[in-house]
């Protein structure tokens, strides 16, 4: 992996997240360049979705802080993308591949206000990056399941963000559309913007992250992905349910 | 009190208090199962069937039970099919049944007064046949809540499991919807169609806020069902107000008391900011 | 042909097609979002929280108070029901329906305390468009702007919370404010229609023609187009349908009853059309 190229975009300074009384998760440390990407690591429930939301301005920080862009996540917000799992999304429901795309423009474009011509014309060009553009007029259920997934990306790309959070968009998705998914974050990046992405797949990580954020309600690690992939480490932030294999190669269940 | 004294005061009473514990038998899993809406639709469909069967001289818990029969067995169908919104389906079948009930009524002399009757309920014109009913009913629902109503819960909370241990699940679902069924014709003549949904939801709902199993929530939904009865009719005759009415405000006023009395009572629980 | 415009003779017909066809225009395109939204429950709840703003506007102001009545308590139960849904202690359906019985139930009670009982209570319900007068044509026409003027303005942000609300959250939406406004816009439709059809029919107006329109259509254009044209058509043959019954045929059939079965019909049809396009398939 290069060196981070860019400024921080976002910071994490010893920042705890709580809903309410309950804390959940505990001491996340570290940067996020642009340019780079980040993946978010842990069991089910060690809080990862709760730690994007954060990054969102949606989970209350009880300690510490969390920077993004500068500033505070709720005026940072406009610049940065969310990326939904898509199985929350309803199939049936009677919007276009287009359409969903656009509404990465709404918010830019305001209230009150139609889309314009560049709003669509950016819509297109995210839908390209994606490799779906052929779809556009189809309507949204009737892709599959990664398919979809690139359309919510899409809709992030459309938005121009200058962070992008991915809330598992790996789960399921077949092999051709994790392809397009991955070239289009990496476009993301080579134009400066740095992407925070949650998964479970160990492989993916080494493959297209520059760091890796070890999470299991607390933060286990953060650093470069050939150093914090480490059987130890791996085992701390899954406990029993990491399984060894022969020499270095571990095993985490999901 | 005066309330015992007059032969129709004392059956009032006596049909409000059968149909109190009737609602609060039901209304348990009403309320688990999130039935709200299909039990106020079920008001408003059967309601043809109370027409028809007034119209043909059919007796009317018989007539509209019958028809809430075919009602419920329409509705089933509608939700269970893949691809369907239920809720609008079941808003579809509500609005289809209810303006079939009132064309039907319409057409008939003495219009205003019927359909008042169906809609606020007439408890002080009970007769003994009536009250003889309401027991009845009340007999075989609390029969056949007791002979399968662990299987009910057990399938309220966990469907998928009960259907992988061999659990006839789709047709308890069903006999659910009917019991419900048969509950609203018979409570209907008493405190009105929409109600019938009160004395249904209100104890009940109120019960669970006070207990977390089914044994303590189910007698105290019964109880407060059957304290709604006398109170309701308690205020209605005090304040010469609608009975229907009153009961139900009665039952709605138990219930909001239990918002704001039972979490002090049992400990603030901790709140969840999650889903 | 003949038949079906020989009832529009006299102004009273008159006005009170234009009274069906303006409300079910408007009727319709909201019944859409209800139909995306899954919001016949709380529609279903707000024709029936207004009522006692119906009787207490009538109390004070007689007929032409009930519109002001039925709009703060039409108000007040939006407020109520939308924060209500925000929170899971009782389950939303349990509370939705105490509610929208508990406010039925005042209504009922401020009712019975007037001498004409009964009638009173039938027209608040049920509605009488035969009697629809100028005043309430504007009234009708005024809120149907008011209601297509503000789904026009937010359309696409109330769009994009019905698909996504997560999504939407994250990027800035108050989810809640929006849902305000929603419901908001159904109890304005309720208002309008508490004089013509009654509250209880109204609840037809407000979820058969979208449910007519997803049967049949993919797309948010296709499905609306179709509402509104159910609901037109619905208005106009129901009118018809009651006129020809009582004049051919010497039944009196409630005009506002006859429209909603009329409706129901279509929907049947638009049902049976969308099974045939399945079978084809």
């Amino acid at each position: 992996m290069s060196e981070p190229t860019g400024p921080v975009l976002l910071r994490f300074d010893h920042a705890s997240l709580a809903y309410g009384r309950a804390r959940v998760v505990e001491d996340v440390h570290g940067s996020v360049h642009g340019g780079e990407a980040v993946a978010l690591i842990g069991p089910n429930g060690a809080g990862k979705s709760t730690l994007l939301r954060a990054v969102l301005g949606l989970v209350d920080v009880v300690s510490g802080r969390i920077e993004v862009l500068g500033s505070t996540p709720a005026r940072a917000r406009r610049e940065v993308a969310y990326v939904p799992q898509v199985d929350t999304l309803d199939a049936q429901f009677p919007v276009s591949v287009g359409q969903v795309v656009l509404m990465g423009r709404y918010r830019d474009v305001g209230w009150l206000r139609r889309p314009g011509v560049r709003d669509r014309a950016l819509a297109d060009d995210a839908l390209e990056a994606v490799g779906l553009a052929e779809r556009k007029d189809d309507r949204f259920g009737t892709l599959s399941g990664g398919q979809r997934q690139r359309v919510l990306l899409a809709r992030a790309i459309a938005q121009q963000p200058r962070l992008l959070l991915l809330d598992e968009p790996f789960n399921g998705v077949d092999a051709v559309s994790q392809q397009a998914l991955l070239a289009a974050l990496r476009r993301l990046q080579d134009d400066g913007a740095a992407v925070v992405v949650s998964t479970h797949d160990l492989a993916l990580a080494h493959l297209a992250c520059d760091e890796v954020c070890l999470l299991n309600k607390h933060q286990v690690a953060f650093g470069p992905t050939e150093a914090t992939l480490t059987p130890e480490l791996l085992r701390a932030a899954y406990g029993g349910q990491a399984l060894e294999l022969a020499g270095d190669s571990v095993i985490v269940a999901r | 009190m005066s309330l015992l004294q007059d032969g129709y005061a004392r059956r009032a009473l006596i049909e409000a208090l059968l149909v109190g514990a009737l609602c609060g038998l039901v209304g348990v899993h009403v309320v688990l199962r999130r039935l709200s809406f299909f039990t106020m639709a079920m008001t408003h469909a059967t309601f043809p069937g109370v027409v028809l069967a007034a119209l043909v001289g059919v007796d009317l818990l018989l007539g509209s039970g019958l028809f809430g029969v075919l009602v419920v067995l329409g509705v089933s169908w509608l939700t269970t099919r893949p691809r369907s919104d239920s809720a609008a389906a079941v808003g579809v079948v509500l609005s289809a049944g209810f303006a079939l009930g009132v064309a039907l009524l319409s057409a008939q002399a003495g219009f205003t007064r019927d359909l008042s009757a169906y809609l606020v309920g007439s408890i002080v014109t009970v007769q003994a046949g009536d009250l003889v009913k309401t027991a009845l009913v009340l007999a075989a629902v609390a029969l056949t809540l007791a002979l399968v109503g662990k299987e009910l819960v057990f399938g309220a909370f966990d469907r998928g499991g009960m259907v992988a241990a061999g659990y006839p699940a789709g047709r308890l679902d069903l006999l659910l919807l009917l019991v419900v069924e048969l509950t609203v014709v018979t409570s209907v003549p008493a405190v009105g169609t929409i109600q019938a949904v009160a004395l249904i939801v209100a104890p009940a709902a109120a019960a669970r806020l006070w207990s977390d199993r089914i044994g303590p929530t189910t007698a105290l939904a019964v109880l407060l069902g059957m304290a709604s009865g006398v109170v309701g009719l308690a205020v209605s005759q005090a304040y010469q107000v609608a009975a229907g009415a009153a009961i139900v405000l009665a039952a709605c006023g138990f219930f909001v008391l239990s918002v704001v009395v039972a979490p002090v009572v049992r400990g603030r629980p901790v709140p969840l900011g999650v889903g | 042909m003949r038949y079906l415009l020989e009832p529009f003779g006299s102004p009273f017909m008159q006005r009170a097609l234009a009274e069906a066809l303006l409300l079910g225009a408007v009727a319709a395109v909201v019944s859409v979002f209800v139909v995306l939204r899954r919001l016949s429950f709380v529609a279903d709840v707000l024709t029936h929280t207004v009522f006692p703003g119906v009787v207490i506007g009538f109390v004070v102001a007689g007929t032409s108070g009930i519109v002001w009545g039925a709009s703060v308590f039409a108000v007040l139960s939006t407020v109520l029901i939308t924060v209500l849904a925000g929170r899971s202690r009782v389950t939303e359906d349990a509370s939705m329906a105490i509610v929208l019985t508990g406010f039925f139930a005042v209504g009922v009670v401020l009712v019975s305390r007037q001498t004409s009982f009964t009638s009173d209570l039938t027209a608040f319900l049920f509605g009488r468009i035969l009697t629809v007068d100028r005043q309430q044509l504007v009234v009708t026409a005024v809120i149907g702007a008011a209601v297509l003027l503000l789904l026009g303005l937010l359309g696409k942000e109330l769009l994009f919370r019905a698909f996504d609300p997560a999504g939407a959250e994250a990027r800035g939406y108050r989810v809640l404010a929006l849902d305000l406004v929603l419901n908001l816009v159904v109890a304005l439709v309720v208002v309008a229609a508490v004089r013509a059809v009654g509250t209880v029919l109204v609840i037809a107006l407000l979820v058969v023609p979208g449910a007519a329109g997803r049967l049949l259509s993919d797309r948010l254009a296709g499905i609306t187009l179709i509402a509104v044209g159910t609901a037109l058509l619905a208005g106009w043959l129901g009118l018809v349908a009651s006129w020809q019954a009582s004049v051919n045929h010497g039944l009196r059939l409630a005009s506002g009853a006859t429209v909603v079965l009329v409706l129901v019909l279509l929907y049947g049809v638009a049902a049976a059309i969308a099974t045939a396009r399945k079978v084809r398939a």
